[in-house]
């Protein structure tokens, strides 16, 4: 049960690796920028400068310092995960609880709603979006978000109907418990390892999908990502770069990529029956 | 000989307080009936025949008027009295052995009446041995000393002295206390004897098999007050008092099938004494329980009902004023309660319910009375679970209405569904799962406290928890209070859940197979304590069983479910020793292990 889960899940490797290193990048992305002496945005130096003691990774082809703008790259592609993976799990769960609890066509319509947003390529309509409107990237979070809220809604919505009919949640209901307390108190808290599998999936996604966007040059080229690093770094492909300029954010997007994986694969064996059987 | 008792109040006075004995009790013995005083020891039973008698000891004060015939007995003193004794009434004392005088023999006291009152003394001693012989005392038996007789075969001899003078009046005073089984039957038809010879009879007795058997009126004491007069053949199948049923729920009847269960709490005498109270006006009242201590001012006496205390149906109404003997609709018992009678708790009328083309019940009545243990009995899908869900108000009938303590429960719940759900409390199937994996023990028993938010001190809350828990014989260990479900076994689960059903003290528990999860030793434990509750909460049980074996040992009334249809309806030995539908027969028998036997195997060999 829940203890026990607690238990396995502080010593199951998958976890543990996957912990580490979402960790180790969010210290990078919070504290890197304080530490770093070089402003990011500062295009004072000499471009293309190779590695050296005073620019670890050097400076690229604007006159900015590699490092301080991988680290600034993270914290923002980060932000951008964050935003867009706390919006569509909010979205996500609050209409998935609502649809189990009210249930009858309250139910039906949303979840016909979420049948008709999964069915729109959130790619497409995001590439779009940045090509005609150029917006700032935190749109670009909540559009992701609205379109991506349906997977967690109907997980969620599956696990509360579950939870719904079962004894110990009827049992406070014959109590005479109110639906906002049944809620908040008993359905709420169940659903919790929920939250967290759909968090990092959803974390993972968007990661994923602001480097695409950014790498296919549909963001603004004035803001700091490891997408548009990776960009920039590829039209010199020619030069000698892809060490200190190319690899940097490769590495970086990889690590976030595998470490929010690792998690989720943990999170759901433990936290889901049927996968754990299968396993 | 006809004696009319009116308003007779009888108080002990001893030293510096008084015990009310007899609170204005009405009574008439008529030639040729009999007519029991049943009670529970302290209810005034044998100062109403000593009251009679004239032998009330001298610290008694009398009120109230006695009649034989035309005369008032109160009014005679010890010398109108001394004739009366003995010649037109008689009475024969319990304790057998101490009414004797140890120095003479059996036949010279029995003969003793006659003697006095100038029969020759060879002629009354051959009467005395003919009315002992008679009593199934042989000559050498009558010859003996009171230490040299049983206590059997002193009560009869005592039974023959008071009838030596053949009195239209007999008192009698727990006559088959001490007798076994064989000689008690012998007494009842000794009684229905004198009967038939157009006697009055008092019968003041604990045994209500007797008293079910031989009386024809009954009336039942509590305290001094007459709670019930009815008619014997009623006592033990058709009380009409919360009293009365407890009584015989309480009495080990041979056909008694359910295990026994006392009364709650006790009964106490009534202390009367004064005091003054805030107004400068002096109080005389009684207290059911011995006061606190001696208070001085402030309290207006106690009122209300007597036996609200002990009683399982007792509403806020009852613990006021005075209650009056009334008589019940069916008008031939007269009750003194507020509400009638044993009330209902539940009552159903045509309540249907079916899911999609399955129908789970069809048109079916039902009533649940107050404090009773009422047992669904049926195999798997026969609707049991579903009528006792909706009792419980956790589902909805299709049609028909349903009465929870006389209120129409729908109407009710749309009204205040939270304050219906707090009188009724619910056990489920499967304990494990009735309670959230996330809660600590703590947690789920003061969960519906929280939902109704009854207690908004949290020690407070904590103390309603730690009682709940130990009234199911649970610790309140703080280490235990922090344990979860899963490191509980099946059987303390289901205790917390019973502690969890009772803790907002619920009128009507509903026990859906409570003990169909735990193994049989851990199932007897946890019965017996569901049980013990259900007497001291005062609580309707609603007992949900597959098992008729189980039905038997908890019930006071058992319904038989099949097929969404209730069968047969009954009090439980009716149903277990002398079921009259056929499907009744057929769940005992297989209950019994004796199932039909196959046709033998028509062997080659």
């Amino acid at each position: 049960m829940h203890l026990d889960a607690g238990q396995k899940i502080r010593t199951d490797p998958w976890f543990l690796t996957g912990a580490a290193l979402l960790g180790l990048l969010f210290c990078l992305a919070v504290f890197g920028p304080v530490l770093m002496p070089w402003d990011p945005y500062d295009t004072s130096f000499i471009p293309l400068d190779p590695p050296s003691a005073r620019h670890w990774l050097g400076i690229n082809d604007g006159g900015m310092d590699i490092f301080a703008e991988l680290l600034s790259g993270l914290r923002h592609t980060l932000i951008f995960g964050l935003t867009a993976a706390s919006a569509g799990l909010v979205l996500g769960s609050v209409t998935g609880l609502f649809a189990a609890w009210q249930g009858g066509w309250v139910d039906q319509i949303l979840m016909r709603l979420a049948d008709i947003v999964l069915a729109i390529p959130s790619v497409m309509i995001l590439i779009l979006l940045a090509a005609f409107f150029q917006p700032p990237p935190w749109v670009l979070a909540l559009t992701l978000a609205a379109l991506t809220w349906p997977t967690t809604a109907r997980g969620i919505r599956a696990q509360a109907l579950t939870l719904k009919h079962g004894l110990h949640i009827q049992a406070a209901r014959h109590m005479g418990g109110s639906s906002r307390y049944i809620i908040f108190r008993h359905l709420m808290p169940e659903l919790f390892p929920l939250y967290l599998i759909n968090f990092a999936a959803k974390l993972r996604m968007a990661v994923f999908m602001e480097a695409s966007l950014a790498f296919l040059g549909l963001f603004d080229p004035s803001l700091k990502s490891l997408g548009l690093m990776i960009s920039f770094a590829l039209k010199y492909y020619y030069m000698d770069i892809w060490a200190h300029w190319l690899m940097p954010p490769v590495l970086l997007l990889s690590f976030l990529i595998m470490g929010t994986t690792f998690v989720t694969i943990s999170l759901e064996r433990v936290f889901d029956p049927r996968l754990k059987s299968a396993l | 000989m006809r004696i009319t008792i009116k308003k007779l109040t009888v108080q002990y006075t001893e030293d510096d307080h008084s015990l009310l004995a007899l609170d204005r009790v009405n009574l008439t013995l008529a030639p040729g009936r009999i007519t029991a005083l049943v009670g529970e020891s302290g209810s005034g039973k044998t100062t109403l025949g000593k009251a009679i008698m004239g032998l009330l000891p001298d610290n008694a004060k009398v009120k109230g008027e006695i009649f034989l015939d035309q005369d008032n007995l109160l009014a005679f003193d010890e010398a109108r009295m001394t004739p009366i004794r003995w010649a037109k009434a008689a009475m024969v004392f319990q304790n057998g052995a101490a009414n004797l005088n140890p120095v003479h023999r059996l036949k010279h006291q029995v003969a003793e009446p006659l003697i006095q009152r100038g029969t020759p003394k060879k002629q009354a001693l051959e009467l005395a041995e003919t009315r002992l012989k008679a009593m199934g005392l042989a000559r050498e038996l009558a010859d003996r000393y009171p230490h040299e007789l049983s206590g059997g075969q002193v009560q009869r001899g005592l039974l023959a002295m008071g009838l030596i003078l053949d009195p239209p009046l007999l008192i009698l005073d727990e006559p088959t206390a001490a007798l076994d089984a064989v000689t008690k039957s012998f007494v009842a038809d000794v009684i229905q004897q004198c009967r038939a010879q157009n006697k009055s009879i008092l019968l003041i007795t604990h045994d209500l098999d007797l008293a079910g058997a031989l009386a024809d009126d009954i009336a039942v004491l509590y305290l001094g007050q007459v709670m019930e007069h009815l008619p014997g053949r009623d006592l033990l199948e058709h009380p009409a008092h919360p009293y009365t049923l407890a009584l015989a729920r309480a009495f080990p009847t041979m056909d008694a099938v359910r295990d026994l269960g006392g009364i709650r709490g006790d009964a106490f005498y009534r202390m009367v004494h004064a005091h003054a109270a805030d107004n400068g006006h002096t109080h005389v009242h009684t207290h059911v329980a011995a006061p606190d201590a001696f208070h001085q001012g402030g309290h207006a006496p106690p009122e209300g009902c007597l036996f609200q205390p002990r009683c399982t149906q007792a509403i806020p109404a009852c613990s006021l004023g005075s209650v009056a003997m009334e008589i019940t609709p069916e008008g031939d018992h007269r009750v003194r309660c507020l509400r009638g009678g044993i009330a209902q708790a539940l009552h159903f009328e045509q309540v249907t319910k079916s899911y999609g083309k399955i129908t789970a019940l069809y048109p079916t009545d039902l009533t649940l009375m107050a404090g009773e243990v009422f047992c669904l009995v049926g195999e798997t899908g026969s609707g049991k679970t579903t009528l006792a869900m909706i009792a419980a108000g956790a589902v909805s009938p299709d049609q028909g209405t349903r009465f929870f303590q006389g209120r129409d429960m729908d109407l009710w719940m749309k009204k205040d569904a939270a304050a219906l759900a707090s009188r009724i409390g619910i056990i489920y199937q499967n304990p494990a799962e009735s309670v959230s994996h996330r809660l600590t023990v703590f947690e789920i028993v003061a969960e519906p406290l929280r939902i109704h938010n009854t207690v908004r001190d949290e020690s407070a809350l904590a103390d309603r928890v730690k009682a709940a828990l130990s009234d199911v014989h649970l610790s309140c260990a703080p280490e235990f209070l922090k344990r979860y479900p899963h490191e509980l076994n099946m059987g303390a689960i289901q205790r917390v859940c019973l502690a969890r059903a009772l803790v907002h003290e619920p009128d009507l528990l509903v026990a859906d197979e409570p003990t169909s999860a735990l193994d049989p030793s851990v199932q007897a434990k946890v019965l017996k304590m569901l049980l013990t509750l259900q007497i001291e909460k005062g609580v309707t049980l609603l007992f949900v069983t597959h098992n008729i074996g189980l039905a038997r040992k908890v019930a006071d009334r058992i319904g038989v479910m099949s097929g969404g249809r209730i069968i047969e309806t009954g009090p439980a030995a009716r149903i277990i020793n002398h079921p009259a539908h056929e499907y009744t027969r057929t769940l005992i028998r297989s209950a019994q292990g004796l199932i039909r036997p196959r046709a033998p195997v028509s062997s080659s060999v």
